[in-house]
């Protein structure tokens, strides 16, 4: 592959900025009341977008996944990557201590596996089971009562004697001996993507983090022919859970573990049917666990389904596309992936000069008389 | 004020920036600010256990502002304090890192930082109920089909 360095342009590279400019304001030329979105609006009213921009984009930072959105009109792939291109200016200052999950304020729990569960299932806010029906009247929805719905619900809302922490299901499973038993903890220090080159094979720490930024829809998609039948991973979601996740950093005078602020996680655990082996251990279910920033369930799902089958993978070799952790991990990012097909509109005239060349060249050949 | 030091941050940071840098500017005119950390804008790495494997693993990064202080007195009192904070703000740092150390250690203006802390933990504590709110609204007993009544109709 070679590519052919350009020059000139220059104007018109500008004025297609411009033109891009002048499509995103372009509201205000009938609408001589047009606003410009609003970050707050974006955070609150496109919530799931912003959530999935700090997922794909590995910072827990919603205004600037927000900004990131408004400025690239929309586009998830492109708002991920001009915040990815941000946190590359940022120095590194610090890292949590592994944080524990089960302390997260949750606004949302449930179990596929349990109708009962220790703390009990709370639906929390989730469109599962609406109708996908259009709400037409949202068409026109005016202030008035876009401002009333918020307040109502506040004024009706219940007081809710509930702990501040929920145990977790695949504990009790565990106290069981129905899941595998826990390791010791070896002490390694987990795998930063951001630092180091995935070189086969990779750590589960590695494995972890690159399905965390993953692009969704990528992640989905290999998940989904695992569950179709390129696979055989048919999870019960043991537990998914929403909430917000204290982060908590040693403080700089006394050393306290303090909570310097808290992020809005999703996480999913999978338990997956049991596999007999050869070894004398008693035989246990097979689990499987997914974790994003933000609330976007469709992923977390996704990502457990795929540790479970990776490591599958990685034990006995793989058996299909999803269980391969070169293949998985190396096409799920949404920023690697979405250059890699954005350079193909580049300028690649003298490859193609060259393609020519040799066809015009094979064709004379086949031409010529034997 | 009962709210503990590790616990600071998150009651002061349900304020606007605006007040906490005003007010901290204000508590910080009548004393000496050495800055024994400089106030930093950067990120921090989330380390995450999973819950499935109990293994540890980055999540991802979040905004991080760190600053440590030395305050001095002109009657002799002197302190120490220091923040981390989420967020892309070096000032809001070096703003919790005063009011911690005027906090801690009861230097003139630790009155006003406390009416902080505790409204603000009030506030948290109200964001803490609304979230309950939507889990208790939203709490589910499913029923098995066979083992409901036809015209019963569950919560």
């Amino acid at each position: 592959m070679s590519y052919v360095a350009i020059k000139g342009g220059g104007r018109a590279i500008a004025a297609a900025a411009a033109a891009a400019e002048y499509l995103r304001t372009a509201e205000g030329l009938l609408n001589t009341v047009a606003e410009p979105l609003a970050i707050d609006a974006i955070l609150h009213q496109l919530r799931h977008l912003v959530d999935r921009v700090i997922a794909e984009g590995g910072v827990y930072h919603p205004q600037f996944a927000a900004l990131a959105i408004k400025q690239s009109l929309g586009d998830t792939l492109e708002a991920a990557f001009v915040l990815r291109a941000w946190r590359s200016t940022r120095p590194r200052l610090a890292a949590t201590p592994a944080l524990d999950s089960s302390r997260m304020r949750l606004i949302r729990r449930i179990s596929s596996a349990f109708k009962e569960i220790p703390g009990g299932q709370m639906l929390g806010p989730t469109p599962d089971y609406a109708l996908r029906l259009l709400r037409l009247e949202l068409m026109d929805e005016s202030p008035e009562a876009f401002r009333a719905i918020a307040r109502n619900w506040l004024q009706n809302y219940p007081e809710a004697q509930l702990p501040d922490t929920f145990p977790k299901v695949l504990d009790a499973l565990r106290r069981e001996s129905l899941l595998p038993p826990i390791s010791p903890p070896h002490g390694a220090t987990p795998f930063d993507i951001t630092r180091e080159p995935l070189v086969f094979p990779v750590p589960r720490s590695a494995v972890l983090a690159t399905l965390a930024r993953a692009e969704t829809g990528s992640l989905l998609a290999i998940a989904y022919s695992n569950m179709r039948g390129y696979g055989d991973v048919h999870p019960t979601v043991a537990e998914l859970r929403v909430g917000y996740l204290p982060v908590l950093l040693p403080h700089p005078v006394t050393g306290e573990l303090t909570e310097v602020g808290e992020a809005l996680i999703t996480e999913c655990e999978v338990v997956a049917m049991y596999e007999a082996d050869n070894t004398s251990d008693k035989p246990t279910f097979t689990v499987g666990y997914g974790a994003c920033f933000g609330h976007n369930e469709v992923k977390a799902i996704s990502m457990a389904i795929l540790d479970r089958a990776l490591r599958k993978g990685m034990q006995n070799g793989p058996s299909n596309p999803s269980e391969d952790p070169e293949f998985v991990l190396l096409h799920v990012d949404g920023v690697d992936s979405m250059g890699f097909a954005a350079h193909y509109k580049m300028p690649h005239y003298v490859t193609f000069q060259s393609d020519m060349d040799r066809l015009r060249a094979t064709q004379r050949k086949s031409e010529e008389p034997v | 004020m009962d709210v503990e030091r590790k616990d600071w941050v998150r009651a002061l940071t349900a304020h606007p920036v605006s007040r906490l840098n005003a007010t901290a500017d204000q508590l910080a005119a009548v004393c000496t600010v050495r800055l024994t950390r400089l106030p930093q804008a950067g990120l921090g790495l989330l380390s995450l256990i999973d819950g499935a494997l109990h293994e540890s693993y980055y999540l991802g990064e979040f905004p991080l502002s760190t600053c440590s202080v030395e305050l001095a007195f002109p009657d002799g009192r002197q302190a120490e304090g220091g923040a981390q904070v989420m967020a892309d703000d070096a000032e809001l740092a070096r703003s919790l890192a005063i009011f911690d150390a005027i906090l801690a250690a009861r230097l003139p203006g630790w009155e006003q930082v406390a009416e902080l802390v505790t409204s603000g933990a009030l506030q948290r504590g109200a964001e803490n109920g609304r979230r309950r709110a939507m889990l208790a609204a939203t709490r589910v007993d499913f029923a098995l089909l066979s083992d409901a009544d036809e015209d019963t109709d569950e919560y």
